[in-house]
């Protein structure tokens, strides 16, 4: 691909949001948006890990994955890398900043299945990226991640939950808000096409 | 949908064992906002907000702390008994609350509704608008308070 | 083919290998605090295994704060003072402290605290007299339909050292859809001079957690821990006339003071008051007329509010508060001892006052 790292950065924020163009992600942002605090601390962990993940997932593909032949197994292989590293940075959290980690609590952990961290080692893989493609890339799709979490938590936080139907309360709303955020950001697409 | 950690760690001191005996969801599976959220829709539709209800209930209850063996009838119609044990029972919220250990039983001996409540009970209600889920040992639905009390 | 499949195979074992032994190291470096010290008051220096919270740090140098909720964060019992070494105030620290403890940033929930250094801290040295017993149920008394009197051995040659009228915390264990543990207070019943056993009488209380353990699970042989003494509801060594007023459980400490003083020799001229509702809640009735033996100037008045026609009671029957004026010789020189709820403590205490008692000679242990 011969996109520069420098673009690539930006349309993974704006144009091919992991979140809001891809729809990965879901889980941990449907839940952790009702509260600004953890949003944010959610979202820069989401970020942390995913440039780091995407790193070391770059350099297990082409260093050991495709020399020994093995790429049928990178679906494995790299949720054992991410799980790991999930594991360790829990590990660092609750040493040097406990205070993160009970607010986190459940969240950490659970980055681990949150798909768009899966979804980037995979994209990287597909689209051939070289190493520091995959690290803005995946930079960026965790700021975009970020930004996509911030906005819905802004708004259910001015959303008068009361006013919306029964049935739709909750989680539908936020879906449909979410529908609405991604109806937006197609807006940016013809800007530049990286998918 | 999942619970923030917060929200977990709430609903898990609402468990039985945790704080009561009994807890204070009882055998209700919804989640403790939507507890919170039928229980208002009730009140809007009877008139009557969290706040009115939970200071009429401390009313009573401080009436009938003020005679020796703890009950007392006031205006004619209102039969309180309040029974108090030792100790302090801490909000399920866990944000310092303490609060003593005392059941207050009323009788309106006027339409024969008696409701049971206790001094949790009264700050759940006015701080929280929860009134308990369904099933626990101290919820009353939200009618019949205001038929008891009004 | 066979052997392709044994190089994946062993290729992906050797990279889930190596990260599991990555996270081995990182745990081992990353979670361990090596050993640390606790500064304590400035006098007394422990050394404890870091990473465990300072309430079961100190636990285990048998220094026991007080806590009702078991570690949990829920009850503000274990407050203490960190100085330094105690990092950040946690979010599950916030919301139990108060704004001025907030504010002063050196009171901690010493269950949240984790020990990762040394930490300097500072805590009331009546606390250094409260251990942690094991003891054995040696004894199970039905005083009354609601009642039970408990009777605990200490382990082999542990001793309490304690004062009637002080209390234990004792700890219930999980018991059918109950899975935590709870310390509940409740008072000594036996007398100090008895050191190797204590007595409990304890209520049942429908909704309790610990008393329905009590009631329904606990039977003699089984083995328990309980945290104590605490507590300031004590006699005071003086020669002034003294007024119990107890019901229900309350009875428990002025037993204890009763069997005390009978040891201990006491001329004062002493009356007790147990109110209750009908003769069912009647109990230890012989023991305490049985004082009146003992002692030069004792009575025991049972006075019921709500006698059953059935019961026969030839007794006081009524609120206690009446029967003051006789018991009251000089209003000036008399104590008087409350325990019970705040409802009661407050209407005894304003007939007291109302008698001629000085408020600051009116001592209560109150529920509330």
């Amino acid at each position: 691909m011969d996109i520069s790292a420098f673009v690539l950065f930006w349309a993974a924020i704006f144009t091919s949001n992991i979140l809001l163009t891809n729809f990965l992600g879901m889980c941990s942002y449907l839940s952790v948006s009702k509260d600004i605090e953890s949003s944010f601390g959610l979202g820069i962990s989401v970020i942390f890990v995913l440039t780091v993940t995407a790193g070391l997932n770059w350099l297990v593909y082409n260093y050991i994955l495709v020399p020994f032949d093995i790429i049928y197994l990178q679906y494995i292989v790299f949720i054992i890398v991410i799980a790991a590293f999930v594991q360790f940075l829990e590990l660092v959290i609750e040493r040097y900043v406990p205070a993160l980690y009970y607010t986190l609590g459940i969240f950490l952990p659970l980055i681990t299945v949150n798909c768009a961290i899966f979804g980037v080692s995979l994209f990287l893989v597909i689209r051939s990226y070289n190493f520091l493609q995959s690290i803005t890339f995946a930079a960026g799709s965790g700021i975009g991640w970020l930004l996509a979490i911030m906005m819905l938590a802004a708004i259910r936080r001015r959303l008068k939950e009361r006013l919306v139907p029964a049935g739709l309360q909750g989680v539908g709303i936020s879906l449909i808000i979410t529908g609405i955020m991604a109806l937006a950001f197609v807006g940016f697409s013809g800007i530049v096409q990286i998918q | 949908m999942k619970e923030t950690s917060k929200d977990i760690r709430i609903r898990n001191r609402m468990m039985p064992g945790a704080i009561t005996l009994n807890g204070f969801i009882g055998k209700d599976k919804r989640s403790i906002a939507d507890i919170i959220a039928a229980d208002e829709n009730t009140l809007q539709t009877l008139q009557k907000t969290p706040e009115e209800i939970a200071d009429r209930m401390q009313y009573f209850t401080d009436a009938s702390f003020s005679t020796f063996a703890g009950n007392i009838t006031l205006d004619d119609i209102y039969d309180v008994e309040t029974e108090v044990t030792r100790g302090k029972l801490s909000c399920p919220y866990a944000h310092g609350g303490q609060f003593r250990k005392s059941v207050t039983k009323l009788t309106n001996t006027s339409n024969n509704v008696t409701v049971t409540w206790t001094a949790l009970n009264i700050h759940l209600i006015k701080d929280h608008h929860f009134f308990e889920g369904k099933g626990s040992t101290y919820r009353t639905e939200p009618e019949n308070l205001v038929k008891a009390l009004f | 083919m066979f052997i392709t499949i044994l190089k994946d195979v062993a290729l992906l074992s050797a990279i889930g290998v190596t990260l599991a032994i990555i996270m081995v190291l990182a745990q081992r470096w990353l979670s361990n605090y090596g050993d640390c010290t606790i500064d304590i008051n400035g006098k007394r220096e422990i050394t404890v295994v870091g990473g465990n919270s300072l309430l079961s740090s100190l636990a285990d140098k048998q220094i026991f704060l007080p806590s009702a909720c078991g570690g949990r964060g829920t009850c503000a019992a274990c407050k203490c003072k960190v100085e330094s070494g105690g990092g950040p105030i946690l979010p599950t620290e916030k919301p139990v402290l108060s704004a001025a403890e907030l504010a002063a940033g050196d009171i901690r929930l010493a269950c949240q605290v984790k020990v990762k250094s040394a930490i300097k801290i500072e805590i009331p040295s009546s606390i250094f007299n409260i251990r942690r017993f094991n003891a054995v149920v040696s004894e199970i008394i039905d005083y009354t339909y609601d009642t039970k009197g408990i009777s605990f051995k200490l382990s082999e040659g542990e001793k309490i050292d304690f004062q009637a009228g002080q209390y234990v915390q004792l700890d219930s264990q999980p018991y059918k859809g109950v899975k935590q543990k709870v310390s509940r207070a409740y008072s000594i019943s036996s007398k100090p001079e008895i050191s190797d056993s204590l007595q409990l009488i304890i209520r049942y209380v429908p909704e309790g957690i610990c008393t329905t353990w009590v009631h329904q699970c606990l039977k003699v042989g089984d083995k328990i821990t309980l945290t104590g003494p605490y507590g300031d509801f004590l006699i005071k060594d003086t020669d002034a006339d003294m007024i119990f007023v107890a019901g229900g459980s309350g009875k428990a400490p002025i037993k204890a003071m009763l069997e005390h003083l009978a040891v201990a020799g006491c001329t004062r001229k002493m009356t007790y008051f147990f109110g209750a509702k009908s003769t069912k809640d009647l109990y230890l009735t012989e023991e305490m007329h049985s004082f009146e033996n003992v002692f030069p100037d004792f009575k025991y008045e049972p006075v019921l509010s709500h006698p059953d026609a059935t019961d026969n009671w030839t007794g006081k029957t009524g609120y206690i508060m009446p029967y003051f004026k006789d018991a009251i010789r000089d209003p000036k020189n008399t104590e008087a001892y409350l325990c019970g709820s705040p409802g009661m403590i407050s209407a005894v205490s304003k007939s007291l006052m109302e008698y001629g008692l000085a408020k600051d000679k009116i001592y209560y242990d109150s529920f509330g």
